[in-house]
């Protein structure tokens, strides 16, 4: 009896020790913690924007905050309202498991995944089938917005690899490029390079890294000049070559 | 032989020999009073910290079709995704994380008319249900949700590792119904289920409680340091059958998900306590 109760809190020690530890949690610093704050705004795109809004508050079902517009009324909505409606009101939730969890240093990385567009929230089926069906108009607006608020949310950056937005690469990279700031508009790239399958990135140690067999989806790279300078340039060499 | 039967789990567990298969649907587990060491040193949703219970008994298994039936029979009670037509399933061929929706879902017909009802899976765990239909279950049945700590304490089973088992990944598939596939482009079927398993179908815990992590996210009671005081979330443990290495590999007694009260997703599903 003495030697089992002996055994069992040796057990008991040897679990404690085994205690899943991880890097310990340290609160972020206070750069990355404002990273982690400008990576996840929205744009909110101001194309029939009180109207829009109106009609959100409207909507019944008010104790769900993904209840959707009627049809009669959503069809009635011009393109760039629906534009708007689609950006600020996803209509469906989104799986438990969805959000990438906190992070350290956010703002020394690069990810692999976009953050959601909405934390608790997905577009629904008509509102990808509007991107997509939308497509040029889609980019053109964007573009349009990005232009005129000087940033480019990240429900935006979804929107764009929802609809495989590779005519915007240039664009992407000259919005990129203003402050380097976004490097979420790098992921961006990466996902748009890894949508078509481009040979290059395919085959990379980022692509192995990023969403490699054992790539889970809190992966990333170092945010470093040389890696932004790769991904750029890849980013270029794939954009010429879908241009032939 | 009293002392023996006593200490069997502890042996079972030096051993590496966990308990013994059991088709359990309702019974029950005691957890017992004492303190736990609960979270991770390297989480801030739920950090590392000691918490006491004063004990309680835990269903073995996630609550079954049958056991819903049971409550749907003597009540007439209509779920969320009836009443709402939002439920969200899945089928191979989405994009990761993407869930499609199906205004023909709801607990009878987990994942849509066109993927069939759960005539044959009374002993598979009840889905694509919300979080309030599993509170009227739990009313009427006078039972009630663990809370986050109690699920994890159940879920430890006495260890402060990652897993009940220590840190070590690979040994999910022995306990657990996940998603082994690299993505769910395509169907994986390689544990023998897509979809959900008859409750019990892995190995339970050293405590005996079947299918802590995987088969379906379980519905708790409970708010996290980090929630913002207007939400109305609520939170849901274990991962499910949909979860891979890759992708919310929540399967594990850290990871704490969150997930809005009317949805129903058909990965979704509760066990209960008894006080």
């Amino acid at each position: 009896m003495k030697y089992l109760m002996l055994l069992t809190a040796l057990c008991c020690s040897v679990n404690l020790f085994a205690q899943y530890d991880g890097p310990e949690w340290k609160t972020p610093s206070k750069e990355s913690q404002a990273y982690n704050e400008y990576r996840n705004k929205s744009t909110v795109p101001p194309y029939g924007l009180a109207k829009v809004k109106a009609l959100v508050k409207s909507i019944p079902w008010a104790d769900d905050e993904t209840a959707r517009m009627d049809n009669k009324t959503y069809l009635a909505l011009s393109l760039r309202e629906k534009f708007t409606y689609v950006m600020i009101h996803p209509e469906i939730s989104s799986q438990n498991c969805d959000p990438i969890p906190p992070v350290q240093d956010e703002d020394k990385k690069i990810f692999g995944r976009l953050p959601d567009a909405f934390s608790e929230a997905n577009w629904s089926e008509r509102q990808i089938n509007f991107l997509n069906s939308n497509r040029d108009s889609v980019m053109a607006i964007i573009r349009e917005s990005v232009i005129r608020s000087k940033r480019m949310g990240v429900n935006y950056k979804n929107a764009i690899q929802e609809i495989n937005g590779r005519e915007m690469i240039p664009f992407l990279i000259d919005t990129y490029n203003t402050d380097k700031k976004d490097h979420d508009i790098l992921s961006l790239l990466m996902l748009l390079m890894m949508k078509s399958e481009y040979t290059p990135f395919m085959t990379s140690q980022s692509y192995r890294k990023l969403y490699g067999p054992n790539a889970d989806f809190r992966a990333y790279i170092d945010f470093n000049g040389a890696n932004e300078e790769l991904i750029l340039k890849r980013a270029t060499d794939f954009y010429s070559t879908i241009r032939k | 032989m009293s002392t023996l039967l006593k200490y069997l789990p502890v042996l079972l567990m030096l051993t590496g020999i966990h308990s013994v298969y059991a088709q359990a649907d309702t019974s029950f587990v005691h957890i017992p009073a004492g303190e736990y060491m609960l979270g991770s040193k390297a989480s801030i949703l739920n950090p590392a910290r000691k918490v006491r219970t004063a004990g309680y008994y835990m269903a073995a298994t996630e609550l079954t079709n049958a056991a819903f039936d049971k409550f749907v029979q003597a009540t007439g009670y209509i779920t969320e995704a009836e009443k709402r037509k939002n439920a969200l399933v899945f089928e191979p061929g989405l994009e990761e994380f993407r869930w499609k929706e199906d205004s023909t879902a709801y607990w009878r017909y987990p994942n849509g008319v066109s993927h069939g009802g759960i005539e044959d899976k009374m002993n598979h765990p009840v889905t694509t249900i919300s979080y309030r239909d599993a509170m009227a279950y739990c009313q009427w049945a006078h039972v009630r949700l663990p809370t986050l700590d109690e699920w994890e304490i159940a879920s430890r089973a006495g260890a402060s590792s990652l897993y009940s088992w220590g840190n070590n990944r690979d040994s999910i598939g022995r306990y657990a119904n996940i998603w082994h596939g690299r993505n769910h482009l395509v169907a994986d079927t390689s544990d023998g289920y897509m979809y959900t398993s008859p409750v019990a179908s892995f190995r339970p815990n050293a405590w005996g409680l079947y299918d802590m992590y995987g088969n379906l996210f379980e519905f708790c009671e409970g708010r996290l340091p980090t929630d913002k005081k207007e939400s109305r979330m609520v939170h849901a443990r274990g991962g499910s059958w949909w979860c891979s290495k890759n992708s919310c590999n929540y399967f594990n007694s850290v990871d704490i998900g969150r997930v809005n009260p009317v949805a129903s997703f058909s990965n979704q599903g509760f066990r209960v306590v008894k006080p």
